[in-house]
C-alpha cells in the first residue's frame, strides 16, 4: 500500500520538511481545540481520573497534538499541501485520531465512561476542530519551510544528479558488477 | 493532490444523497415502520430544549453538512477505484461511514446526548444495539441510500460540457498584446524545454471537453507556473493555447487570455513553442474528418503570427499520428471512430493542416522555426510468423505516414495503396508531394515507456517498455527525414522512478549527438503533473498522474530537481553548441547534397 502510495507520488520530495510543518501545525491547532475543551469541561473528568490538574492535562493534549501534527506530515506528506483539500484530510486524521484515542482510553476500557453530556461532545468537536485547523494551516507552514530550489551537495543531489541513472530501487535489484558470479 | 475533485458537485451529490436519506426515514416513520430518526436525534443533540421543528432544522443541518464532508472524501480517496458503475461505487463506500456510525457514532452520541443522559430517552447501549436491531439496520439502510445518490451523482470530475466552456479572463482585449523588454536569448542553441500540457479532445460523441489545462489548474495558476519554468533554469515551454476557447468562428478570436500570458512570457524570458492544435478542434469545427479544418487552422496559425510577431518557434499540430489513431481508429477522441478509412481522412486532414499553417505562419514570418512533434513508435513482432511480421511491418510504415506527407516523403508503394483504398485522392497525394516546407523543420520526437510495441501471436499490440530506446527509434525518424532532432517529450509516470527515467533519456540524446545527428533540443513533458493520462484521456476520472516536475500543489517533485541539475550541469557546454539557424542551414545543405546524389 504504501509502495503504491509512494509511485503515485505522495512522497515528500527533498524541497519540503513535513513532519516539522506537521509539528507546527498540529501546535498551532491545539489553540481553538483547547478553548473548545476549556468550554465544554472536557479536560476536567480525565484529569480527575488521573488524579491531575486540568492545567496539567491541557499540556499534555498540547504535547499529543504535537505527536499528531508529526505522524499526520508523516502520513500525509505532499498531499498534505493540497490547499483544496487539506482541510478534508486534516478533520478526518482528527476524527481518526479521537476514534483511535480518547474512546477507546475514556469511553471504553474504564468501568464506566468517563466523558458524559457536554464534555463527551467537547472533546469530538476539540479533535475534528484540531483537525480542521491542522489541515488549513499545514500547507500555510509548509510553504514557509520549503528549502529553495538550490542544489544541495550530499544525499540529495546523489537522487537527483547522473548517479540517479543507476538508481534500481523500483527495479528488480542487478548483481554487483564488484562480485565475481558463483 | 492525488485525485482532482469537483468539489462544488462532491458536496451537491452527499447533501442530495443525505437529503435521500431523510425522506425514506420520514415516509418510513411516519408509516410506523421502526426506523432511526437520525436527523431528530442530532437535532435533539444539538439543541434539546427546541421545539420539534427548530430540532429537526439543526439535525438536517448537521445531516447534511457531514453527508457533504463525507461525499468529499469519496471523491478524493474512492471514486473510480473500483470498477463498477457509479451508483455501486457509491453504495460501496457507504460500508466505510455505516460501520463507524453504527459502532462508534450511535453509542457515542447515546453518551453525547443530554436527554439520554437524563433517563429522558432510553440508551441504545455500548454498540448500539439494546434497542434491538432495527436501529443499525436503518442506519445502514440509510448510509445505502445515501451512498447510491451520491455515486449516482458524482460522475466525471474533470472536463466540461462542450456547449458551457470556462471563462478565462474578463479583461477586455487589448489591440496588441503588451510586450516589455525581453529577456529571451537572442540567438537559440541547444533548448532544453518543458512543456504545459494542454490536450483538448472531445469525448462522448463531441458533448464532454477533456481540457488538461483546466483540470491540471493552469488557467488558475498560469502565472505562478511561468514564473516555475525560469525557477528551474528553463527558457524553452512548448506552450498550446486553448484553440478551442480562442478559435470561437471563422475569423472570430478571443484573446484576451493569450494575450496576458503571452505578455509575462515576454516579461520572464520565456521562450514559447507555440503549440497550435493539440488533439482537439473548437466545436464549430467539429473533428478531424471535417474537410474544412485544414484551411480554418491555417487561418488561426496567421492570425496567431499576426498577433504575436515576437513568437518564433511553433508546433502547427502536435503528434499527428496519435491524434489520428486515437480519434479515428481506436475510437476515444473526437470524431471516435474505428475505421481505416477514418484514420486516413484524419491523417490527410491533419498533415495538409500541417502544411497550410506552416505557409501561413512562414508568410508572416519568413524567420520561423517549426517543432514537428510527432510520437516515436515502434512495432517489434514477437514471432517468425509471416502474418505477425506482415503487421509489425505495416504498422511501422503506418507510423510515418503523417510525417512523410508533411515532408514530401514518396510512401512505400503498400502505404501508397492503402491510402488509395481508404480514399485519399491521387491529386490530393501529388500536392502533398509537391510541397516544400521541410526548410526551417526540426522533427520532434517523442517517447514513453509505452511506445514501443509488440505484435503479439495474435496480431495485437501489447506495450514493451523500454526495449531499444529513443535513441534506435529516433534514430529511425532521422535516416527516414534527414532533419535536425528534438526530444520534445517524455516522462515517467512512477514518479519514484522520474529521475533514472530523465537522465537514461538525456544519455539517449547525448549519444545520438555524439554520432552526429543534430539534436537541439530535450524535453521533459510536463512542468506539472497531469490527470488521466494513464487511461489515454478515454474517461473523465481524475486520477492524477505524477508525471510533472511539479506536483499540482506546484510543490517540486525529485525529477523537477533533477532536471534543473542536468541543465546547471550541461547547460553551459551546450550554450557554445551551433545556433539553431546553422543547424537549419546545415541540414538543408545536407539535403541539397542527398538531392544530387540521388539523382546521380
Amino acid at each position: 500500500m504504501l509502495r503504491m502510495l509512494q509511485a503515485h507520488g505522495l512522497d515528500a520530495g527533498p524541497t519540503q520538511r513535513p513532519i516539522a510543518a506537521g509539528a507546527i501545525a498540529g501546535t498551532v491547532a491545539t489553540v481553538p481545540a483547547l478553548a473548545v475543551l476549556i468550554g465544554f469541561q472536557s479536560l476536567d473528568a480525565p484529569a480527575r481520573a488521573i488524579g491531575t490538574t486540568a492545567l496539567a492535562a491541557s499540556l499534555a493534549y498540547t504535547g499529543l497534538m504535537l505527536l499528531g501534527g508529526m505522524l499526520y506530515g508523516w502520513l500525509f506528506q505532499r498531499a498534505a499541501n493540497d490547499p483544496r483539500g487539506g482541510w478534508l484530510f486534516g478533520m478526518a486524521f482528527g476524527f481518526v485520531l479521537w476514534m483511535l484515542g480518547p474512546i477507546p482510553l475514556l469511553q471504553w476500557l474504564p468501568d464506566q465512561p468517563i466523558l458524559r453530556g457536554y464534555p463527551a461532545a467537547g472533546l469530538l468537536l476539540a479533535q475534528l476542530l484540531w483537525g480542521l485547523a491542522l489541515g488549513l494551516v499545514f500547507p500555510l507552514i509548509h510553504r514557509h519551510l520549503h528549502t529553495g530550489l538550490e542544489i544541495r551537495p550530499g544525499s540529495e543531489s546523489r537522487s537527483t544528479g547522473p548517479e540517479a541513472a543507476v538508481q534500481t530501487h523500483v527495479l528488480r535489484p542487478l548483481p554487483s558488477s564488484r562480485q565475481p558470479p558463483p | 493532490m492525488i485525485r482532482s475533485v469537483a468539489y462544488s458537485r462532491a458536496i451537491l451529490a452527499g447533501m442530495a444523497g443525505a437529503v435521500a436519506w431523510e425522506i425514506t426515514a420520514r415516509l418510513l416513520i411516519w408509516a410506523g415502520v421502526p426506523f432511526f430518526d437520525l436527523v431528530m436525534t442530532l437535532g435533539t443533540l444539538t439543541l434539546p430544549n427546541a421545539s420539534p421543528g427548530v430540532s429537526w432544522l439543526a439535525g438536517m443541518a448537521v445531516h447534511l453538512l457531514v453527508g457533504a464532508i463525507w461525499a468529499v472524501f469519496y471523491a478524493y480517496f474512492f471514486w473510480s477505484v473500483l470498477p463498477l458503475r457509479p451508483v455501486f461505487q457509491g453504495m460501496a463506500f457507504a460500508f466505510v461511514p455505516m460501520p463507524l456510525a453504527i459502532l462508534i457514532m450511535h453509542p457515542q452520541f447515546d453518551l453525547m446526548h443530554p436527554l439520554i443522559q437524563s433517563g429522558q430517552w432510553p440508551s441504545s447501549g455500548l454498540f448500539g444495539l439494546s434497542g434491538g436491531v432495527h436501529e443499525p439496520l436503518s442506519i445502514g439502510a440509510g448510509h445505502l441510500i445515501w451512498g447510491s445518490v451520491l455515486g449516482l451523482l458524482y460522475t466525471r470530475p474533470v472536463g466540461y460540457p462542450t456547449n458551457r466552456p470556462p471563462h478565462l479572463s474578463k479583461r477586455p482585449a487589448r489591440a496588441r498584446p503588451l510586450i516589455s523588454s525581453a529577456a529571451a536569448p537572442s540567438d537559440h542553441r541547444f533548448m532544453f524545454a518543458t512543456g504545459i500540457e494542454c490536450s483538448y479532445p472531445t469525448l462522448e460523441d463531441g458533448r464532454w471537453r477533456m481540457d488538461q489545462m483546466a483540470a491540471c489548474g493552469h488557467y488558475r495558476y498560469w502565472r505562478t507556473d511561468l514564473q516555475l519554468v525560469r525557477d528551474l533554469g528553463l527558457r524553452y515551454l512548448r506552450y498550446g493555447p486553448p484553440l478551442h476557447l480562442i478559435y470561437r468562428g471563422p475569423g472570430q478570436y478571443d484573446w484576451n487570455f493569450l494575450d496576458e500570458v503571452s505578455a509575462e512570457m515576454h516579461r520572464l524570458g520565456i521562450v514559447p513553442i507555440m503549440d497550435l492544435c493539440h488533439f482537439g478542434l473548437p466545436d464549430w469545427l467539429q473533428n478531424f474528418q471535417n474537410p474544412e479544418v485544414p484551411q480554418a487552422l491555417a487561418d488561426y496559425a496567421r492570425a496567431l503570427a499576426q498577433r504575436y510577431p515576437w513568437v518564433r518557434f511553433y508546433t502547427p499540430v502536435n503528434e499527428m499520428y496519435v491524434c489520428a489513431k486515437l480519434s479515428a481508429l481506436e475510437g476515444l477522441w473526437n470524431e471516435q471512430c474505428r475505421d481505416e478509412r477514418a484514420f486516413v481522412t484524419a491523417v490527410r486532414h491533419l498533415a495538409k493542416a500541417s502544411v497550410l499553417m506552416m505557409q501561413a505562419i512562414a508568410t508572416e514570418r519568413p524567420d520561423a522555426v517549426f517543432v514537428n512533434s510527432e510520437s516515436g513508435e515502434f512495432y517489434q513482432p514477437c514471432c517468425p510468423d509471416p502474418k505477425i511480421r506482415r503487421i509489425a511491418a505495416f504498422e511501422n510504415e503506418r507510423r510515418f505516414l503523417p510525417l512523410d506527407l508533411l515532408y514530401a516523403r514518396p510512401v512505400h508503394e503498400d502505404t501508397r495503396a492503402y491510402l488509395d483504398q481508404h480514399g485519399m485522392p491521387n491529386e490530393e497525394y501529388a500536392w502533398f508531394m509537391q510541397q516544400d516546407v521541410r526548410q526551417r523543420s526540426i522533427l520532434g520526437v517523442d517517447y514513453y515507456e509505452w511506445n514501443e510495441k509488440l505484435i503479439d501471436s495474435n496480431g495485437q499490440a501489447q506495450a514493451l517498455g523500454e526495449l531499444f530506446g529513443w535513441y534506435a527509434i529516433a534514430g529511425q525518424y532521422y535516416r527516414r527525414y534527414r532533419r535536425p532532432m528534438m526530444h520534445t517529450e517524455t516522462n515517467r509516470m512512477d514518479a519514484r522512478d522520474g529521475p533514472r527515467w530523465l537522465w537514461r533519456q538525456w544519455h539517449n540524446v547525448e549519444l545520438i549527438r555524439q554520432t552526429g545527428v543534430p539534436v537541439v533540443g530535450f524535453t521533459w513533458y510536463s512542468l506539472t503533473d497531469q490527470v488521466d493520462w494513464d487511461i489515454a484521456l478515454r474517461e473523465p476520472l481524475g486520477t492524477v498522474n505524477p508525471v510533472g516536475l511539479f506536483d499540482l500543489n506546484r510543490d517540486p517533485r525529485m525529477v523537477g530537481l533533477a532536471y534543473q541539475h542536468l541543465v546547471r550541469l550541461f547547460g553551459s557546454e551546450l550554450g557554445k553548441a551551433l545556433t539553431i539557424e546553422e543547424v537549419l542551414a546545415r541540414a538543408s545543405q545536407t539535403a541539397i547534397w542527398e538531392a544530387r546524389r540521388h539523382h546521380a
